[in-house]
């Protein structure tokens, strides 16, 4: 074993404070010592074309550097080594520079230490062991769950890109959450319409080829990791073709049945073969099993397929099925959802009549709702008095300590609305804080505070207020338990703006993938603010509101930055690298304790239960070294900084 | 006589102490010559061992420079290393080993001068309280140490 040592002057930087004949001196007498060279810019083209080819005539087994930061050229030298035909890992770096020639005062002790730390670079190089990046083919195709904003964004920008995109959305409908919105803030424009552009481009745009879209369904398993994904798709029968279906609703006028609309928060029944609304894309009625004749009670009826007007389109007894799909990245736009207000009792929701959380007015607003556009209390009447609860569940550490952002905006849109389908109605904001930021948020908490009608009365805990009564042709009154309670006509309705959570389909979209959670529940982020798009699975991006609550606007900027993250990272015709410094399980010494699966931030270890034995894969792990130090059996290896290696390190040091 | 001088080990990892030390460094921030670096890319590599083997090489004192909670360039893996630093206080406790000797902090790297200033500052306490005494005779027991490894 010969060891070539590279001592670098970095001009006067070093030299004038290390005496590099006396380090020279210092570390001939470790064994394994081959050579020693004074270079005085090793990193310039001049010092690395002579240490190059230095490198050819000498060719050491291993190789010191001593010279400035790994942080700084450890990827120049390890470039150098490669050219000269040796494997990169077999060189160690020693930093003389930044942690000695610069910070020692005396010429004496920065020699001694600089020797110190070569010999102990040279006691590890010769342990070192070559390793090899591998590389992968991949596939450049993309999974996006979730079809609301984000997703759609992110699928059709793939599209565009020429990336094969796998669509997969829970509902027999596209567009998410604000297809159902009738109007949208900051700038009262109509949810659908902003929608169908992207929502017509995906279903039959020039690069629609490009999309697979699943409605109706759901991802179920996915398996293997960044660049080889691959998943099995659940899809729930619609009972109506999307192929000969052309949405003339022949079949919707025969059926007998009908049940409550999910679509309209159960406000309103709908047919059982139905569209969940008027106007959805793709154009498909679908069958609703929980209340469809057939597949509720189990009769004969064939309303549907007789009225049916094309052959075939009417699919009674279709079967779920699954598909498997293979991807190299996944784009998490799963969404959020609304607190549920009864966690809140004495705001009545749930029990008080004309007590709705945002959604449901939001449904009572759109002409494609229940009352189509319409505001009216549940007997019928216009609604005079109108209070709406900021707040309710957010910036409380009792439910969630977060601002949702979006839910004061809503508010005021909604008095916007009230104003203008309600001539001279009162809308009264009970509110905790105001936070409307943003160029184009203010504007419509400006117009609100600028209304006649309008009233704000400010609590500092929700759970002062207290909303009873309610019923036929009687009001709701609000009180404060402080008992100076709210002077005014009782309310015909009350509208609370709750909390934005992480939706159902997110949180088993996170546990099916494994990711991260933060304390709220929503999808972690690889970093907060420099890598808020990646999950900390290698390969899922995460788009909207599964990772905080958000307006559409930063929901689709996260979905295009996710894109990005998938077209740079999986690139048509060039392999991913794998890094070799990763850990690496000996099976013969695992003892499948399997502590070192959970200290893995990146859900980089499996247990293989047949063979009994954890499992690295080199694709996820990035070479933390936790699980190293957490193996009770000394079972695995950090490459490249290996126990032996480490140790051989500190022993060094010291002397 | 020579005046004695500690000797300590320190655990640096690669994202934040070891880029503080290299911004101490840049910002020419002197600080005594004391300190040996070992990098670890992360301190949650830092095996309790590690720490325990430093002792008996001849350390004085052994400091792991983590990120600040938060920051952690592997989410939270600094974390697994302040629990492990708490077992080995512990540990060492009965043996009159204190955290003046084994220490765990936080610099990050942004901060050169607190780099220094740890560093300086665990050098003062260390020779006022003198030398730990657990090394062995490297010349004596170097060969069976290798072959125990760890």
């Amino acid at each position: 074993m010969r060891v070539g040592v590279y001592f670098c002057n970095c001009g006067p930087n070093i030299s004038e404070k290390i005496d590099s004949e006396s380090v020279h001196r210092s570390v001939e007498g470790v064994p394994g010592f081959g050579y020693f060279r004074t270079v005085d810019f090793l990193c310039s083209s001049t010092g690395t074309e002579e240490m190059e080819n230095d490198l050819r005539n000498e060719k050491p087994d291993r190789v010191v550097v001593a010279a400035c930061s790994v942080r700084d050229h450890e990827e120049t030298f390890r470039e150098v080594m490669s050219h000269a035909g040796l494997n990169p890992f077999l060189m160690q770096m020693v930093n003389i520079r930044e942690h000695i020639a610069w910070v020692t005062a005396d010429r004496e002790q920065a020699t001694a230490k600089a020797s110190a730390q070569i010999r102990a670079a040279m006691k590890r190089v010769v342990l070192h062991e070559p390793l090899e990046r591998k590389e992968l083919d991949v596939n450049t195709g993309v999974l996006v769950i979730g079809s609301g904003p984000a997703g759609l964004k992110a699928a059709l920008t793939l599209a565009e890109a020429g990336r094969k995109v796998y669509l997969v959305e829970k509902e027999p409908m596209i567009g998410g959450m604000p297809v159902r919105y009738e109007e949208m803030f900051p700038n009262i424009e109509c949810g659908p319409c902003m929608l169908e552009p992207v929502m017509g481009e995906i279903l039959h745009g020039p690069d629609a080829g490009n999309i697979e879209l699943f409605t109706l369904s759901e991802v179920v398993e996915v398996v293997s990791s960044y660049g080889n994904f691959s998943a099995k798709i659940l899809r729930r029968p619609r009972g109506i073709s999307s192929d000969l279906c052309i949405g003339c609703a022949m079949c919707i006028e025969a059926c007998p049945a009908s049940g409550p609309n999910p679509y309209n928060c159960g406000m309103n029944d709908k047919k059982a073969l139905d569209f969940p609304f008027r106007g959805v894309l793709p154009n498909l009625p679908y069958i609703d099993r929980a209340s469809c004749l057939r597949t509720s009670k189990g009769e004969d009826c064939t309303a549907c397929r007789d009225a049916c007007l094309v052959e075939g389109a009417v699919l009674l007894d279709e079967a779920e099925e699954v598909v498997t799909r293979s991807f190299g990245a996944i784009i998490l736009a799963t969404g959020g959802a609304l607190m549920d207000c009864a966690l809140l009792p004495n705001l009545g929701y749930g029990v008080v009549p004309d007590v709705l959380d945002a959604l449901e007015f939001e449904r009572v607003l759109a002409a494609s709702g229940p009352t189509e556009g319409a505001i009216q209390t549940y007997s019928g009447t216009t609604p005079r008095n109108i209070a709406i609860i900021h707040c309710v569940g957010s910036l409380d550490s009792r439910h969630l300590n977060y601002c949702s952002g979006v839910c004061c905006e809503v508010a005021f849109k909604f008095n916007h609305l009230i104003a203008h389908k309600i001539e001279g109605a009162s809308v009264t904001h009970f509110y905790k804080t105001i936070a409307v930021p943003g160029k184009e948020e203010f504007k419509l908490y400006d117009e609100a505070k600028g209304r006649e009608t309008t009233r704000f009365v400010r609590y500092d805990d929700l759970s002062e207020l207290s909303v009873s009564g309610g019923g036929l042709h009687k009001g709701i009154s609000i009180s404060f338990a402080r008992g100076e309670g709210i002077e005014a006509d009782p309310f015909d309705m009350v509208v609370l703006c709750p909390a934005v959570v992480p939706s159902e389909g997110t949180k088993k979209m996170l546990s099916l993938l494994e990711l991260s959670v933060d304390r709220f529940g929503f999808a972690a982020e690889m970093h907060g603010r420099m890598d808020s798009a990646k999950g900390n699975v290698r390969g899922v991006f995460l788009a909207g509101a599964c990772q905080s609550p958000m307006d559409v606007q930063k929901a689709v900027n996260q979905a295009l930055a996710a894109t990005g993250l998938a077209l740079s990272g999986l690139v048509p015709g060039r392999k991913m690298i794998v890094e070799p410094v990763t850990a690496e399980v000996d099976p013969e010494r695992c003892s499948a304790c399997r502590s070192c699966i959970p200290v893995c931030p990146y859900k980089a270890i499996s247990f293989d239960a047949e063979r009994r034995v954890a499992i690295v894969n080199p694709v996820l792990c990035l070479g933390c070294g936790t699980c190293v130090a957490a193996c009770p059996s000394g079972a695995i290896k950090g490459n490249h900084f290996t126990n032996e290696e480490i140790l051989a390190e500190i022993a060094e040091v010291l002397i | 006589m020579i005046p004695y001088e500690p000797k300590i080990v320190g655990f640096l990892c690669n994202w934040c102490s070891y880029a503080g030390a290299d911004k101490a460094g840049t910002a020419q921030i002197p600080y005594p010559p004391n300190l040996r670096v070992v990098r670890v890319m992360c301190t949650g590599r830092v095996d309790p061992q590690f720490v325990l083997s430093a002792y008996r090489e001849g350390a004085d004192g052994v400091i792991i420079l983590a990120c600040h909670p938060g920051d952690c360039h592997y989410k939270e893996q600094n974390f697994r290393a302040i629990q492990r630093h708490r077992m080995l206080l512990r540990m060492l406790e009965p043996f009159g080993v204190g955290e003046e000797r084994c220490r765990l902090d936080f610099v990050s790297a942004a901060e050169g001068e607190s780099f220094a200033r740890v560093v300086t500052g665990m050098v003062e306490e260390l020779r006022a309280l003198g030398p730990l005494g657990f090394g062995i005779d490297n010349t004596v027991a170097s060969g069976s140490r290798r072959e125990s490894g760890i």
